[in-house]
């Protein structure tokens, strides 16, 4: 079909560039937008003038479907929380019930959950930083976290039975005892989980484009990160060295020999390396746990109101079967009460605020999400920088829908 | 009232109560499985062991784990007391937590459960068992015993309705005192002793009184189970209201237990109420609940026999609008239920004044027709929930009987019917004559004598699938609630008739059930005022 004339008679005026402020949609459909959020953009040229930030395309009612089932069945929700570090939200969520319980986990449990836990930090980071490098095109970074990060999951998947969704946290212990070659495995990949990231930051840290694009960019002041909330790699980056398990110690974090890495600039180059010194100080953590670990021992409580028996007993002594009958059918019976319960999480401080009315189930489970408060601050990082900049800003603060609408 | 301490709260009781009756009065639970409130004491589960903290201390010489030592060394223990049977005393002060009373408990517990069957997943007492309250409750410890359990009778039939597990049984008699006191039939006994104790029938006899389902309501563990509700449903599947036995003018209190994924009534269960049932209920009356779903009109149908023609919902209200339009109003019989609500029978009442029909009757089942028989337990001679319900929505009209309705019909005074409910004409041939007329409309949940001779049936919402009232045979009005839906497109038969009216040209002015029933109970207030004598 011929088109008409008319298209073309002003061909030279439709080249000028329009001097007037342009408002551009960005997402949800976008891939740097993790197809859950969307950006309203006011533009004067390719500079970033305003920004409405606006989640809520994945939200599933996670916390109003927490009050439907036990205190147990919380667990498959909270791993869909920051589903890149699920054992994180697990003992995060465990943390909070058994605080309102009242109850402590034997020691060979904590520590479990403590080399769960960094293990599942180590992913988070190597997705967050991986990704990010992949976004502004170095893709062999990404393909090289990736790699180790599938060898932990190696790991993960031997403990519990899946590589992302774990459900492995149960209220009062984790679902089962280390396996037996746990200890050795963890130690095998760390040489490697070392040898990877010194590798990424060859490929990157002398990389003039990377620079260019990271350092100076995204930038968050120290004050505003307080104010705005902010958790995690975004609030250490600006120099703030605020660390869940350093500053209010669970589980056994007292007990080792850790750094809390601070940046001091808070843009995308400092939240990139705080990530990537994070990842070494866990690997710390890990080594001493190891170390320290009982080897015998349960790694959870034995009260039967509380973890269910073992199967051997429920098929075979009534007594058992009673309890087993009584926690799946009507929960555990958390005290009456209202706690608010903090770990750190793969992104930063994420609480669970939960209120009990006495029965199985949860009358109220409120998630304080890391994400949603750094998300609050990616408005203020954008102001000022171009268009382009927005996709290593956004990607750098690790922003996991899951977590951030629930 | 004189007062005792229970765990430093205090407690009020009248004199003669127990410790522990009087803190159930009090709305406090001491874990106990023998004792009932409506039967006698045993004193022998020994599982409301309480310590009477005042008054003299009895020390009881016992062995205690020393840790140090490895070994047992003499010590003393407090005596503790049955609060099931020790009588309350002013200024008594009684403790049942501590150590020393929750110990007792969670022994009790562990012998009780000692050669107890793994049977929860196939019991139907499950979910709702003592066993497993107070396990979680009071003893939550692993089985130490290692050897066989000793096993016992299991699926004994003891009558049509009540199978016994000698396993499950925890040997509290409570079954046994049900048969002596409630029904003074001494049909149970215990025989043996310790663990090969087992609950027997007496020689040559079946637990086939009239209350026997209440053996099985006293339970408190799957020991007996009955006939009709083992294996239907798991109860925690199941949702309950407070409903009213339709089986005789007693109108005991029930709880109606359905599954509210199928619409479904499972089982009723006696709701306990001092003035009306205490905590029983009659066998008959626990199986009213079959009516629900068994027998059920569903679908509006015109006509009798071969030329019958089932209708649509709407077209129902329009044809009998039309049938009734073109009657003769004077020669029109009204028939009210002793078996049908309040509201119902109320406004049925207002409809036919509204029409100016000629006269009013009463549909109810006679005893010696439905072979009921009345006792001095709970059963009333009356076989009929609402009697005096539908009296009272009469008003000051005379109300006659269904003999009356066919002589009247023979005599040619009545030439069209407009009848209520399933009950009434039992005996033989009793309305042949109507089966002549051309128009015996009849609106009723099941079917029953009168939809036998209707022209024209039209389906309407039985007792389980409306919000009701009934005046049972003291006068006292009792209200029911809804349990499950009613099938498709059919209506409460108030709100049939309401529909019927509006057909006709009449406006009937309910839109609620609470308009209906505000009403019925304004003119009974009214009437009982204008007459102190008569009982409502």
């Amino acid at each position: 079909m011929e088109a008409p004339d008319e298209i073309f008679e002003d061909e030279d005026e439709a080249l000028e560039i329009p001097a007037d402020p342009m408002r551009l949609n960005m997402g949800p459909s976008h891939p740097a937008m993790h197809g859950t959020i969307r950006m309203v953009l006011d533009l004067d040229g390719e500079t970033v003038m305003n920004v409405d930030v606006q989640p809520g395309y994945l939200h599933r009612g996670f916390e109003k479907s927490c009050e439907r089932g036990t205190w147990a069945q919380v667990f498959p929700y909270a791993d869909r929380l920051n589903y890149v570090s699920p054992m994180l939200n697990n003992v995060g969520f465990s943390l909070a019930v058994e605080k309102l319980l009242g109850i402590e986990v034997p020691d060979r449990g904590q520590y479990y959950r403590v080399i769960l836990g960094e293990l599942a930090r180590i992913c988070d980071h190597f997705t967050s930083n991986g990704a990010g490098a992949m976004e502004l095109g170095a893709f062999t970074p990404f393909l090289w976290l990736l790699k180790v990060r599938d060898w932990v999951w190696d790991i993960l998947e031997r403990e519990t039975g899946a590589r992302m969704t774990h459900s492995f946290g149960r209220i009062g212990g984790m679902a089962f005892p280390p396996t037996d070659g746990f200890a050795d495995d963890v130690r095998a990949i760390i040489p490697e989980i070392h040898k990877v990231v010194g590798e990424a930051e060859g490929l990157l840290l002398k990389n003039r484009i990377f620079l260019d694009r990271m350092q100076g960019v995204g930038i968050l002041s120290k004050e505003r990160a307080v104010a705005l909330g902010c958790s995690g790699p975004v609030l250490r980056s600006t120099g703030v060295a605020y660390d869940v398990r350093k500053d209010h110690p669970y589980m056994v974090y007292d007990r080792f020999d850790f750094e809390v890495p601070v940046g001091e600039d808070g843009d995308n180059w400092d939240r990139f390396m705080v990530r990537m010194e994070e990842i070494r100080q866990s690997i710390r953590i890990i080594e001493q746990a190891l170390d320290q670990m009982p080897t015998d021992g349960p790694v959870s409580v034995t009260d039967s109101r509380i973890m269910l028996p073992e199967k051997r007993e429920v098929y075979t002594t009534i007594e058992a079967t009673i309890a087993h009958f009584k926690l799946v059918m009507e929960g555990l019976k958390c005290p009456k009460g209202a706690v608010y319960s903090f770990t750190e999480g793969g992104n930063g401080e994420l609480g669970f605020y939960i209120v009990s009315d006495g029965s199985g189930t949860p009358y109220r489970v409120r998630v304080r999400p890391p994400c949603w408060y750094n998300l609050q601050a990616v408005r203020e990082m954008l102001i000022g920088d171009m268009i382009a900049d927005i996709i290593p800003t956004f990607g750098s603060i690790n922003m996991i829908g899951g977590e951030c609408d629930r | 009232m004189p007062t005792f301490k229970l765990n430093g709260q205090d407690i009020p009781f009248e004199p003669g109560d127990t410790i522990m009756r009087a803190a159930w009065r009090a709305g406090i639970e001491i874990p106990h499985y023998c004792w009932h409130p409506g039967l006698s004491v045993a004193a022998n589960c020994r599982m409301c062991l309480v310590h009477i903290t005042s008054g003299r201390q009895m020390a009881m010489p016992t062995l205690k784990w020393d840790e140090k030592k490895k070994a047992y060394v003499p010590d003393t223990k407090p005596k503790l007391t049955p609060a099931c049977q020790q009588a309350a005393g002013e200024g008594m002060e009684v403790t049942s937590v501590g150590e020393e009373v929750e110990n007792a408990q969670a022994h009790v517990q562990e012998f009780l459960l000692l050669n107890h069957p793994v049977d929860c997943p196939i019991c139907d007492q499950a979910g709702e068992c003592k066993l497993q309250d107070y396990y979680e409750e009071h003893q939550h410890t692993a089985k130490r015993k290692q050897t066989e359990p000793v096993h016992k009778p299991k699926g004994v039939t003891f009558g049509p309705t009540i199978v016994y597990d000698a396993e499950r049984c925890i040997m509290c008699t409570r079954c046994i005192r049900v048969c002596d006191e409630l029904v003074g039939d001494h049909v149970l006994d215990m025989r043996e002793r310790g663990n090969k104790n087992e609950i027997v029938l007496a020689p040559g006899r079946e637990l086939d009184h009239r209350y026997t389902l209440m053996t099985e309501h006293v339970c408190p563990v799957g020991a007996l189970t009955s006939q009709d509700f083992r294996f239907k449903a798991r109860v925690w599947f199941l949702k309950s209201v407070e409903g009213v036995c339709t089986g005789c003018s007693t109108g005991c209190n029930s709880h109606v237990d359905f599954d509210p994924r199928i619409g479904k009534v499972y089982r009723l269960r006696p709701r306990d109420n001092e003035d009306v049932n205490k905590f029983w209920m009659c066998d008959d009356g626990m199986m009213t609940y079959t009516e629900v779903h068994e027998g059920r009109l569903k679908t509006p149908v015109d006509g009798r026999g071969e030329g019958a023609e089932r209708l649509l919902p709407e077209e129902a209200v329009d044809l009998v609008a039309a049938k009734l339009g073109a009657v003769d109003a004077k020669k029109l019989a009204i028939v009210l239920s002793a078996g049908m609500s309040n509201e119902d029978n109320w406004v049925l009442a207002r409809f036919a004044e509204k029409l100016g029909a000629g006269r009013l009757y009463l549909a109810a089942r006679e005893a010696e027709d439905v072979g009921w028989e009345g006792d001095d337990i709970l059963r009333s001679s009356d076989p009929n929930p609402n009697r005096a319900g539908a009296t009272l929505a009469a008003k000051s009209v005379e109300l006659h009987d269904l003999e009356d309705l066919a002589q009247d019909v023979l005599a040619g005074e009545v030439s069209a019917v407009l009848a209520l409910g399933h009950h009434g004409g039992e005996r033989e041939g009793a309305l042949d004559a109507l089966g002549s007329l051309d128009t015996v409309v009849v609106l009723a949940s099941n079917e029953g004598p009168l939809s036998a001779v209707a022209s024209v049936q039209v389906p309407v919402a039985s007792w389980a699938e409306s919000f009701g009232s009934f005046v049972n045979g003291q006068g006292l009005f009792q209200t029911f609630t809804r349990a499950i839906p009613s099938p498709d497109g059919v209506e409460t038969a108030w709100k049939t008739l309401v529909q019927v009216a509006a057909a006709l040209g009449h406006d009937l002015g309910y839109v609620r059930t609470g308009e209906v029933r505000d009403e019925l109970t304004q003119s009974a207030t009214a009437e009982a005022a204008a007459e102190p004598t008569a009982t409502a």
